[in-house]
């Protein structure tokens, strides 16, 4: 089900991309799509609240932080709650499978909702495993919840946007490679602006894909750099792709230095593979999916339950549109290249025949 | 202020993403019309050519 969903995120986001052509107008529809899918993604990504069990808020006094405070879905027993000060003690039995019971201490001054079937209470161990202090409510029969990952909390939501970017990168250089190669054979220079295009787009996103990963890596590793194996690939792509454009703007005579790029896209994309998926799984390192992870990684696991439904539809979601707006600056730039490109040509055909 | 601010931190950091995203994509809409508007410009220019 997981390949399936992320699968049609990919694939589709690419289909729909490339239809229209890159080189045509965008349609309402698309655009509508681009910026409701994007829009969509963020809100889904960012608002649901999180919901864990009490075994997460145990791991998480354990083994992460004891003064954190952990949000535990569960249903309140309210006919078996006994007051003690000015707290009530309530037992609550939260969502986890097989489901576990324990009593919360609430205090009185805190509104709960006695009519809500499943609350959100931010929780914290207090005396013993099965007794629990509450700090707040943080939602009541929620539509929609993310799991609580213990010692990621709230910065598991990074997936939705640090890998799509990433991703995107390597289709913009994939695109670019293929121009490369059409500009080699048919010496059109519109290839060429295709290509170089793709290589401008997508090195944004590499950017952004580091950007939002150092700064993840600031609040989860303490480091906004870590060297990395991934970290360090990507700075490398992010290298070789910079000294692209170094190359183009060495070189003033438009047909050698459109030849000299292409050629140079098609070297650089030969270490794109290795870098962004050998490299990094091959060596170990602190991201998910590297050597020293016993699974492949919360996208590539086949293990069952490594990634929670509405993560999959997130995250399916986040890579189509992700790809929507990667096609659509795509669009942009290589239409305004054209345009510049047959400016060019009507100049030199104008000076041409004035001479 | 600051439990505040760490209690409903996702929601600030949603409506800054969200504002943003409102941004780029009014710019991106408002820069396709206008290149629209520019290739019909530049067609009929090419067309007018001697």
């Amino acid at each position: 089900m997981k390949a399936i969903l992320i699968g049609l995120g990919v694939v589709g986001g690419i289909i729909v991309g490339l239809v229209p052509a890159v080189h045509r107008p965008r349609p309402r529809w698309w655009m509508a799509l681009c910026v409701g899918g994007m829009g969509l993604t963020i809100a889904l990504g960012l608002l649901p609240p999180l919901s864990g069990t009490f075994r997460d808020a145990v791991i998480t006094w354990r083994q992460v932080n004891p003064e954190l405070y952990v949000p535990v879905a569960g249903t309140l027993d309210w006919d078996a709650a006994v007051a003690s000060g000015d707290t009530l003690v309530v037992p609550m039995t939260d969502r986890a499978i097989p489901p576990t019971t324990a009593q919360v201490l609430i205090p009185s001054a805190l509104f709960v909702p006695k009519d809500a079937s499943v609350v959100i209470l931010a929780v914290q161990r207090w005396k013993n495993d099965q007794q629990f202090v509450v700090q707040g409510i943080v939602a009541a029969d929620p539509i929609l919840a993310l799991p609580f990952i213990p010692g990621l909390e709230e910065r598991a939501r990074n997936l939705f946007f640090h890998v799509p970017l990433s991703w995107v990168a390597v289709v913009a250089y994939a695109y670019a490679l293929w121009y490369a190669v059409l500009f080699l054979r048919r010496r059109r220079f519109i290839d060429d602006v295709h290509s170089v295009s793709a290589v401008s787009i997508g090195t944004l996103f590499a950017l952004l894909a580091t950007v939002t990963g150092s700064i993840w890596a600031k609040f989860n590793w303490g480091s906004f750099w870590n060297w990395d194996p991934r970290e360090t690939s990507i700075f490398l792509l992010l290298l070789i792709y910079a000294a692209y454009f170094a190359l183009r703007q060495s070189i003033e005579e438009p047909q050698r230095r459109a030849q000299i790029a292409a050629v140079y896209a098609i070297v650089a994309f030969v270490t794109v593979p290795f870098l962004v998926f050998i490299m990094p799984r091959l060596m170990e390192g602190l991201h998910p999916g590297s050597a020293s992870d016993q699974t492949a990684g919360p996208i590539l696991s086949t293990q069952p339950g490594v990634l929670h439904p509405l993560k999959q539809i997130v995250f399916a979601l986040s890579m189509f549109s992700f790809s929507l707006l990667f096609f659509w600056l795509l669009s942009l730039r290589v239409r305004s290249g054209i345009l510049a490109l047959r400016h060019k040509i009507q100049q030199v055909q104008e000076i041409s025949e004035t001479s | 202020m600051e439990a505040f601010l760490i209690r409903y931190s996702i929601y600030v950091v949603f409506l800054i993403v969200f504002v943003i995203w409102i941004g780029i994509a009014g710019w991106l809409w408002r820069l396709e019309r206008r290149l629209v508007e520019l290739e019909q410009w530049a067609r009929q220019h090419e067309g007018n050519r001697p």
